[in-house]
């Protein structure tokens, strides 16, 4: 095992060493000037519109109708599980020790979004809406509770409002999970979530 | 065998290659549409550019950066000056854990390294989790293309795969009820992995943390079913800040596919509670690379696979017919870095339109990188006999004016006047597909001055 180490801090110093002989002389790192990406339109709008473009469904309605609307949208669901205080709707209740293998046979998971981001519809969930990592992925169905006005314009403001984050696992999601592999014939539904409906509160 | 040969190959079956052809360009006009949708692409371009400029000029402080904070963070670091080093400390991992079975979403670099047939001669199963990655994985073929691993692929052969693989109905090709299959067929490996490779689309030195980008969900249900993550990088994945992620997301998935983002874009920064992550720093050369003025750019490169829609050779030669785990344009000018006798024909499959480099998200110069590896191959490979004797007379012909009139003046009355086999044979072999133009009686030169004098 010793050697193993050895080999490796070799490996270490050897690919510094080299980077330091070869790399050319020191460029400027450019300021990003946002400003330049400053677009004026309808947020809200453009949010709806790119949620749709990737496969997702998106409602806005009343803080107290989301369960008759996840009710009415999932009505087959039976193993539920809900990490917002939002909804009543769980049947499954999970904590950070559950071991995500007994997720397998979930059928809708409700988790809130930290955001939104109107370019590209994608949400911010961490690990803390999740409770278990693995829920938003491993769920049949997936609704993520967004408070609308928790909307940003573009990716250089969402990295701005999670810049002060406690950094564990987050991720920016943006639809159903998606695969257009064969043929690329778009199919939605592949190894995570095969849908997503976005309430909008 | 070179690319020209190789593609000859792809072309055989001339309406698989339309399609291809077409279905990639289709990829290219979305990215068209996604790309000016938004306010400031060209900006972005720019700063993906310049950030990796900046990248490359600082790599070992940033490089050390992220290892300290990743390993703040819980996280394991390692560095494998090349494949085998890389190979055998992922195989490490996987001993101390006694892992037998891994999953691993896409990394061109474990690809690079031949990660696979090196742990499965180790009595482990490695599985491929990316639908297309797993096509080609199970007809046993390399991916021919970065972003659609199985675009060379028809739906009915993947339904043939699938039946003899995984047991499914035939089904005519049908994709729903393919990818719903590959799902089931998936999800039980998931649930039985020990450990979960991945690859990073991006790593950030001031968090130490990364980025993994996937459409199927799969890295992201791979690693968060296993106790184990390990996670490998070439050393061109640093950037130096989290809020650079917002230049190089908004530009890598429009570029690639056309999307706005894709499905999920996962953000690693410490290990879930009683598990372990691992970040292996590979090497591999490019290093070597980095010391090459004219070709360092190439290392910018975040792999959306814009070039390849985009190129018109590529479209029609196929992924394979570049033999080299990168194909396409950037694949071209990565090749001849790591063996330029092996790749020595790939910087020629180009008609050097500079398609490759308008859509390069990070502005990678790839058509000028592929006339100086021209420039350096000529030099140092052996070129066919035929090439360069025609290259040596045409230089002498274009030297002298009197000689090249008589030239082209013989060259017209010949075309015109000799038999088609005398034409149309080994030397021209522009003429195998296609009918010389109509034989004029001048040159320009001639019809110039007749139409300078007629007024």
């Amino acid at each position: 095992m010793n050697g193993t180490k050895n080999e490796i801090k070799m490996g270490r110093e050897a690919i510094l060493q080299s980077i330091k002989e070869n790399k050319p002389d020191l460029l400027p790192m450019p300021t990003v000037n946002v400003e330049a990406f400053a677009e004026d339109l309808n947020i809200l709008e453009v949010f709806k519109n790119n949620i749709a473009l990737v496969g997702g469904n998106i409602k806005q309605i009343e803080k107290k109708a989301i369960d008759t609307e996840v009710k009415t949208i999932y009505s087959k669901a039976k193993r539920i599980v809900s990490t917002s205080s939002k909804t009543a709707l769980g049947t499954v209740k999970i904590s950070i020790d559950t071991d995500p293998h007994e997720l397998e046979d979930i059928d809708l998971a409700i988790v809130e979004g930290e955001f939104g981001v109107s370019e590209n519809g994608a949400i911010w969930v961490t690990a803390e809406n999740s409770i278990v990592r693995a829920l938003p992925f491993i769920t049949n169905d997936l609704v993520i509770i967004l408070e609308k006005d928790k909307l940003y314009l573009h990716m250089h403001q969402a990295y701005d409002i999670i810049s002060q984050r406690n950094r564990s696992f987050g991720v920016f999601i943006s639809g159903p999970s998606k695969t257009a592999d064969i043929e690329q014939c778009l199919v939605v539904g592949a190894h995570g979530a095969m849908s997503l409906t976005v309430l909008l509160v | 065998m070179n690319h020209a040969t190789k593609a000859k190959e792809f072309n055989k079956d001339e309406s698989k290659v339309n399609w291809h052809d077409k279905a990639l360009w289709y990829v290219r006009e979305k990215r068209d549409k996604s790309a000016h949708s938004i306010q400031g692409w060209e900006y972005l371009r720019e700063l993906g550019s310049a950030i990796k400029a900046n990248v490359l000029s600082n790599l070992d402080e940033y490089l050390v950066e992220f290892e300290s904070n990743a390993q703040k963070n819980g996280i394991h670091v390692h560095w494998a000056s090349n494949a085998e080093e890389h190979n055998n400390i992922v195989n490490s991992i996987l001993e101390k854990h006694n892992a037998k079975r891994v999953v691993k979403s896409k990394s061109m670099l474990t690809e690079e390294c031949h990660l696979n047939p090196f742990l499965e001669k180790k009595g482990i199963e490695v599985i491929d989790t990316d639908l297309g990655e797993r096509i080609v994985q199970l007809a046993e073929e390399p991916p021919s293309h970065i972003v659609l691993p199985a675009i060379h692929k028809t739906k009915e052969q993947v339904d043939e795969l699938f039946q003899e693989h995984l047991g499914t109905k035939p089904s005519q090709g049908n994709p729903e009820y393919l990818v719903s299959e590959a799902r089931k067929h998936l999800r039980d490996k998931f649930l039985k992995a020990d450990v979960a490779i991945t690859g990073v689309n991006f790593a950030v030195a001031d968090t130490g943390g990364f980025v993994v980008c996937t459409n199927e969900g799969n890295a992201d249900m791979g690693v968060h079913l296993s106790k184990v993550h390990i996670a490998c990088m070439g050393i061109e994945k640093i950037i130096p800040k989290e809020k650079h992620l917002g230049v190089f997301l908004r530009l890598l998935a429009r570029s690639a596919t056309g999307q706005p983002i894709t499905t999920y874009s996962s953000h690693f920064n410490k290990p879930e509670e009683g598990k372990e992550m691992h970040i292996v720093i590979v090497d591999n050369g490019r290093t070597e690379q980095l010391s090459r003025e004219d070709f360092r750019a190439s290392l910018h490169c975040i792999r959306c696979g814009a070039c390849m829609n985009t190129c018109p050779i590529y479209r029609r030669s196929g992924g394979h017919s570049y033999d080299y785990t990168i194909p396409g344009p950037i694949g071209s000018i990565l090749s001849p870095g790591k063996d330029l006798k092996k790749h020595s024909s790939l910087p020629f499959a180009s008609t050097l339109c500079g398609s490759c480099s308008n859509v390069c998200p990070v502005k990678i110069n790839i058509h000028e990188q592929l006339y100086k590896w021209r420039q350096v191959i000529v030099k140092e490979e052996k070129q066919p006999v035929v090439k360069k004797s025609i290259l040596k007379v045409a230089g002498i012909i274009l030297a002298k004016p009197s000689l090249y009139g008589f030239a082209g003046k013989s060259a017209r009355f010949a075309l015109k006047h000799l038999p088609k086999f005398m034409i149309y044979n080994k030397l021209n072999a522009w003429g195998k597909a296609r009918d010389l133009p109509e034989i004029k009686n001048e040159n320009f030169d001639e019809w110039y001055k007749k139409r300078n004098k007629n007024g």
